[in-house]
């Protein structure tokens, strides 16, 4: 059986990937603090290491160019300091009026705000009394705890399986504080609502330990963001009556978690809708626990995804690749049928879109479909029968609930046709058995069990264009070359061995379609391990280039001991692309470009167009 | 296992909600009728119905979202055909406001307890009386106790459940969906007591 886990034993195990500069990080906790403070702000908090450079590019006609200076960032000259004592932690506590507060001994602050008598907030953070580093420590007993947990643990990254909690962890277990993502939603009554791992119930003394932070600061007039303490990060989001916190030591950037936050209220609100704030007003300790009964799969897949979905930070949602005349196929008859009073009809296979349509002036937004896809799919009762279950979306209306009817085609492709009426099921099942009539007579969902075993595009058949050995930026259009052209692959089986300029990976969204593609993993991103890391430096890109503080950038050239990492924005499209840390830098620009085209040119089979009213 | 009864034949009421637009006539020997199941979460409601429609149990709960439209046909001794179009709800809390959607114009209720639990018991008395207020006035109704294998477990005591029905002029039975007990025997029983239209 594929343990659902693989990205929680990451999780769980991050010291686990060598880095060149990770025994220098464990060296002690006081190297780390020494890290985040000679760290400006989040953006910057990549582990960076000296020998990582970091170039400026400009654009010149619309095309990427190296320009000449370039400057070595070296942050991290000043010596770590080597000391064992732990009385030297200190932490910030960045709030909305971005005051920094600074605690030079932790422990002192810990015994004061954030630990109540049940709860003594993170013993990972202070170390072991026995004068052993505490990191070492977590090393040992998370190898342990993985090991036991989770045998097996090479399964597909979307792959995702339920799995039940172990409900007898709670803040006291040491397993549980050594999990290195948590994930609380709380009322504003320190009521628990969700938690990731352990017993919502038996973790009531840290949810009001939770709250008691988020009100003393309110009731300072301000509003706390994030807390960092060592090599945690503890992320706060108040919505309302709602209140959500994500406690990591992942070192994602605070953008990437809050945004996490977000949705995971959004999956709430797809549940719930937002007039559960109503439930709050009448009674302020309302527990809201038995309305989310057997959602548990719900979230947990939700939070599975922020490590290997880009949808879950770049807003955008991807479409199976299809010949261009299937996908008009299948875009045809939706089309047809949202035309008698249907709101959104979607076809999808697995998290990836076939075809969608929506009625007149209705647009759907990306998260919305991340949510109800995510929704769909974890919930194991759709894929018996022919459902229909009332869902909303919180960014078409977070207040009022659609019907949802969802039938599965087969154990991936399935349809989910939404409406205003509560009344209108017979309805769409007709129009289903109409659409399941036209997608077999024309072999749509054959071509869709085909693609998923094709894959779409991979590295290895980017076009190599001599003309672009010649100095200009720009490769001709070359010939167009169908990303499923490439019959003797065989889905997760096939490893390439990289791209031309050591080209690893890319993803490319387009800013207007709302849509973005993703090449095929290639050798040598092929294990899990190296998949979460890119896909987490893919994450921290992203926040760096959309930081609002520094950003927003237009290009990021950034080479560290695990990639070469090219950041291209453009008001069309946004372009992340990673090679070999010894890729040239001329080359993989040029390469970049090269890119850009290929997918113009294949764009037929790889997005949905017409969807928007903006086409390039 | 025990059966009791009480309900006299009656007409089939079909008034809104989910109903089927184009049901067609019931005729006398092919009838057609909406089955609605109710109870609390994970008593088994789903359990019941994926194995009379499809002979399957599955002991990994899958936790129903919203309800599920399945449909299955019985041939009874007199050579009628019954299809039953059968709303397999959720037991969630939070769906409970939406029953109405699934039971308002059903000709058969279904109240589902698991043996081993009381709360359920309390819950499916509720759902009772609730059906009793709003439903078609028609409505065939049946009580079962699932989960029937679990004897050692029991905490509903089988006159408890026969005492309810006949108070409410329910039939009731014990069955189990992972064994299969009684489940067929459920179908067909409401299907006997099902009002026979007027064949002309």
């Amino acid at each position: 059986m594929p343990s659902d886990s693989s990205s929680d034993n990451d999780d769980q195990n991050p010291n686990a990937i060598p880095s060149p500069n990770s025994d220098s990080m464990d060296l002690s906790l006081d190297a780390i603090e020494n890290q985040l403070e000679s760290i400006s702000m989040t953006s910057q908090a990549e582990t960076r290491s000296s020998n990582q450079e970091e170039e400026q590019l400009t654009i010149a006609n619309g095309l990427l160019n190296e320009e000449s200076r370039s400057e070595v960032v070296d942050e991290f000259e000043e010596e770590l300091s080597n000391s064992n004592s732990k009385a030297e932690l200190s932490s910030e506590v960045i709030m909305s009026s971005s005051s920094v507060w600074r605690y030079n001994n932790l422990e002192a602050e810990e015994a004061e705000a954030p630990s109540s008598p049940s709860s003594s907030g993170y013993a990972g953070e202070r170390g072991s009394s026995n004068g052993t580093t505490s990191v070492a420590d977590e090393d040992i007993n998370d190898d342990s705890i993985r090991e036991s947990g989770n045998p097996g643990g090479s399964s597909s990254q979307e792959q995702w399986v339920p799995r039940e909690r172990d409900l007898n962890e709670d803040d006291a277990s040491i397993s549980w504080r050594k999990r290195k993502k948590h994930f609380f939603i709380l009322s504003h009554s320190g009521k628990p609502i969700y938690a990731r791992y352990g017993d919502e119930h038996k973790l009531a003394g840290f949810s009001a330990t939770l709250q008691a932070i988020i009100s003393f600061v309110e009731n300072g007039g301000d509003r706390v963001k994030v807390v960092r303490a060592g090599k945690h990060q503890v992320v706060f989001l108040v919505k309302g009556p709602i209140y959500l916190v994500c406690i990591s030591c992942t070192e994602e950037p605070y953008e990437s978690l809050r945004g996490q936050l977000e949705l995971l209220y959004g999956q709430m609100i797809l549940i719930l809708t937002k007039s559960l704030n109503r439930c709050f007003e009448k009674n302020p300790k309302f527990d809201m626990t038995p309305l989310l009964g057997g959602t548990d799969a719900v979230f947990s897949s939700l939070i599975h995804s922020f490590g290997w979905n880009p949808a879950t930070f770049l807003h955008a949602y991807t479409c199976l690749p299809l010949a261009h005349a299937t996908r008009q196929t299948a875009g045809a008859i939706l089309q047809d049928i949202t035309d008698s009073g249907i709101l959104f009809a979607i076809l999808m296979c697995r998290h990836k879109v076939i075809s969608l349509c929506g009625a007149q002036k209705a647009s759907l937004h990306p998260d919305d479909m991340l949510l109800l896809s995510n929704f769909v799919m974890s919930s194991e009762s759709f894929r018996t029968s022919e459902s229909f279950s009332p869902i909303c979306l919180p960014r078409y209306n977070p207040m009022a609930f659609l019907y949802a009817y969802v039938h599965y085609f087969d154990v991936d492709t399935y349809l989910i046709l939404l409406t205003t009426s509560s009344d209108a099921f017979y309805h769409l099942k007709d129009c289903r058995i109409r659409i399941e009539d036209v997608l077999l007579k024309s072999n749509v969902l054959s071509e869709v069990q085909r693609s998923m075993l094709d894959g779409g595009m991979h590295v290895e058949d980017l076009p190599i264009d001599p003309a672009s050995r010649t100095g200009t930026m720009f490769s001709h259009p070359g010939q167009p070359r169908p990303a499923t052209d490439s019959p003797d692959r065989i889905g997760d089986a096939f490893f390439g061995v990289g791209g031309p300029a050591g080209l690893w990976h890319f993803i490319y969204r387009s800013i207007y379609l709302d849509q973005y593609v993703s090449s095929e993993f290639s050798s040598p991103i092929n294990s899990l391990r190296q998949k979460k890391r890119l896909f987490r430096a893919y994450q921290k890109l992203y926040a760096s280039m959309h930081d609002k503080g520094i950003g927003p950038h237009k290009t990021q050239f950034r080479r560290d001991e695990n990639y070469v990492l090219l950041c291209w924005v453009t008001e069309d499209f946004e372009l992340y692309a990673a090679f070999d840390p010894l890729a040239d830098k001329a080359l993989a620009i040029k390469t970049c470009n090269r890119v850009c085209q290929w997918i113009k040119d294949v764009e037929n089979e790889n997005f949905l167009l017409g969807a928007s009213p903006f086409s390039w | 296992m025990g059966c009791s009864s009480s309900v006299p034949d009656r007409n089939v009421g079909r008034i809104g909600g989910l109903n089927p637009e184009n049901g067609g006539p019931n005729d006398a020997k092919n009838l057609k009728v909406k089955l609605v199941v109710l109870g609390s979460s994970g008593v088994g409601k789903s359990c019941i119905v994926l194995r009379f429609v499809r002979g399957q149990f599955d002991p990994t709960s899958k936790v129903t979202v919203g309800a599920s439209f399945l449909s299955q046909t019985i041939a009874l001794q007199d050579s009628t055909t019954v299809k039953f179009e059968i709303w397999d709800t959720a037991g969630q809390e939070r769906y409970a406001a939406l029953a109405p959607l699934y039971y308002r114009g059903a000709a058969v209720a279904i109240v589902v307890y698991d043996i081993t639990n009381p709360e359920s018991f309390a819950k499916a008395q509720y759902w009772i009386k609730e059906l009793l207020k709003h439903g078609s006035p028609e409505i065939v109704m049946a009580l079962v106790g699932n989960k029937a294998d679990l004897h050692e477990k029991r905490e509903v005591p089988v006159q408890d459940g026969i005492d309810c029905a006949e108070k409410n002029g329910m039939f009731f039975i014990e069955t189990s969906a992972k064994t299969s007990d009684n489940i067929n025997q459920l179908f067909e029983e409401i299907a006997k007591r099902l009002p026979r239209p007027d064949s002309s």
